[in-house]
């Protein structure tokens, strides 16, 4: 539905984006995942034409950006970071003219805006002007704004930017709610949040993506062994040692708290069983018991430190 | 077309609810007003002599209020973002530029028509050539719209209200300017000057005489200033 391929964008003498190449699939939600100043925006205004690319090309539903602009701009409902409102306006004209600009008909025009008022939970605020809203409301006309002609593809610039925790809660809801419906590109430099919201993750640094795909096969790909957390009530010296002997058992790491242990394990083995079971013979009061997930944050982390050791 | 329609029926509506249109309005008839007034107590017989010297203040007023009109068309879109929506609809830049341009435009043209009541009032006063209050209101409608193509222009090239109405009040005073400095430079230049100034081309209108040749560079220069505003829009792309 969304394809880049080696799109590099200079401003001046400085690349912002270099030979960028993405495919983002039909019904997908992909999140655009980068530190500020990685290229996200850039990207995201070549895709939906408000800027030309130096070199490269990208198709959003079949549509050339740059041949085909006007086509590609159709199938394109785009929220830029900074939400793009007429707070002159009241929300109920503002969309009207979001509309008209599409080329909506007025029983269109009828249909989309009371489907858009109620998914994006607008119900009561159509007829207020929009500066007296709240960021989270104009954050919601925003969405609004770009599902209004009903788009196949909707790309989202940092769609939590400046919400408060509640907030953000919903609008992430909204957008995992609009899976199948729409393709989403999202971008956002909080990692939970592509975690939480999206089946895949690009992750984007100094203008150059520097890994795809889903968010467990990434930390996967980062993560040497599997990692179980254990702690147990009874600690005696012994404890490591032992838990060490058992088969497929690759390291045992004291973690912070008192008799607690990271007991890193072969991949693919499952051992929470045999080690409760362990643990339970010889007594130590088994207190807790977990499998540790790597978070895309260290994930993350190990990427970016990578990146910047063969540069 | 469409498009353009729409952008200038939501420019429109925007002017009339900020207080911009109101406050231009109500300068711009003052100040023609009084110095109408001034004008027919002063020689009570004199009546059409006093059109031309009306028309000319009318050019000159709308001299310091078009940039005023014009200043936020563009420049606001860029500061607050809305320029990336406007440019992420299907709707060429074209559409956009003359969109606002149509609105500004309809505006002027609206505030012109309640200045009618002046040459009605020396109609009463005695009898009027028509045909003179139809040349002159000609030629401000060409001299105001080319002003209001210009400033479209300065508010294409910033993203601040105040510099782009500077701006524009600037290139208006350059249009307006030359022709005065064409009597003080060699007579081929001076000719050079004179054609492409606007209060040059403006005269014949306020005397009764309608000149193809200035219909002509009245219709280049809005046409100029247009297609350089569109240019600038896309040129921002380009950054």
């Amino acid at each position: 539905m969304i394809q880049a391929e080696g799109l590099t964008k200079y401003y001046g003498p400085h690349p912002a984006i270099v030979d960028v190449s993405f495919q983002v699939a039909e019904g997908e939600i992909v999140a655009f995942l980068g530190p500020n100043g990685a290229g996200k925006t850039t990207t995201m205004r070549i895709l939906t034409g408000y800027l030309p690319a130096t070199f490269g090309s990208a198709q959003v539903a079949g549509f050339d950006v740059a041949e085909q602009s006007m086509e590609a701009r159709r199938s394109i409902g785009y929220v830029p970071e900074q939400v793009p409102l007429y707070t002159d306006m009241r929300v109920r004209q503002y969309l009207g003219y979001c509309g008209r600009l599409h080329g909506m008909s007025k029983a269109q025009m009828a249909e989309r805006l009371e489907y858009v008022t109620d998914r994006c939970g607008l119900n009561g605020q159509l007829d207020a002007i929009i500066a007296t809203l709240s960021l989270g409301y104009r954050q919601r006309v925003g969405l609004a704004q770009a599902m209004l002609h009903d788009p196949p593809v909707l790309i989202l610039d940092e769609p939590t930017a400046g919400l408060d925790p509640n907030q953000i809660i919903e609008v992430r809801n909204l957008i995992k709610s609009l899976a199948g419906d729409h393709t989403v590109m999202l971008s956002t430099h909080i990692l939970p949040e592509a975690q939480m919201t999206c089946e895949r993750v690009m992750i984007i640094d100094k203008g150059q993506i520097i890994a795809v795909d889903r968010p467990e096969a990434l930390t996967a790909q980062i993560r040497q062994a599997e990692t179980l957390m254990v702690r147990v009530q009874n600690d005696t010296e012994t404890v490591a040692r032992q838990l060490q002997d058992i088969s497929q058992v690759a390291a045992v790491r004291p973690a912070a708290s008192p008799g607690a242990y990271y007991v890193d394990t072969e991949i693919g083995a499952d051992l929470r069983a045999q080690i409760a079971e362990f643990i339970v013979n010889h007594g130590w009061g088994l207190l807790e018991l977990r499998p540790v997930e790597m978070s895309l944050e260290d994930v993350f982390r190990e990427l970016t430190t990578e990146e910047k050791g063969v540069a | 077309m469409r498009n353009a329609l729409t952008i200038a029926g939501k420019e429109l509506r925007s002017y009339f609810t900020s207080p911009l249109a109101y406050v231009v309005t109500v300068l711009f008839l003052g100040i023609i007003g009084f110095i109408f007034t001034l004008g027919i107590l002063s020689r009570p017989q004199a009546q059409t002599d006093d059109l031309a010297g009306l028309f000319g203040t009318m050019v000159f007023v709308m001299l310091m209020l078009t940039p005023v009109l014009t200043m936020g068309l563009l420049a606001q879109e860029k500061s607050s973002g809305t320029i990336e929506l406007l440019m992420t609809r299907p709707v060429r830049d074209w559409e956009i530029v003359i969109g606002k341009y149509l609105a500004a435009v309809a505006l002027v043209l609206s505030i012109l028509v309640l200045t009618l009541e002046m040459p009605l009032i020396l109609e009463i006063g005695g009898d009027l050539d028509w045909g003179m209050v139809l040349s002159g209101y000609v030629g401000v409608v060409l001299v105001v719209m080319a002003f209001l193509a210009l400033g479209l222009l300065a508010s294409s090239l910033t993203s601040h209200q105040i510099a782009a109405a500077l701006i524009g009040i600037f290139m208006l005073l350059f249009f307006w300017l030359i022709g005065w400095v064409s009597h003080s430079v060699s007579e081929s230049l001076g000719d050079v000057f004179k054609h492409i100034s606007v209060l040059e081309n403006f005269l014949d209108f306020s005397k009764g005489i309608i000149d193809t040749k200035a219909i002509v560079y009245f219709v280049t220069l809005i046409g100029f200033a247009l297609f350089a505003t569109v240019r600038s829009l896309e040129n921002r792309r380009a950054i």
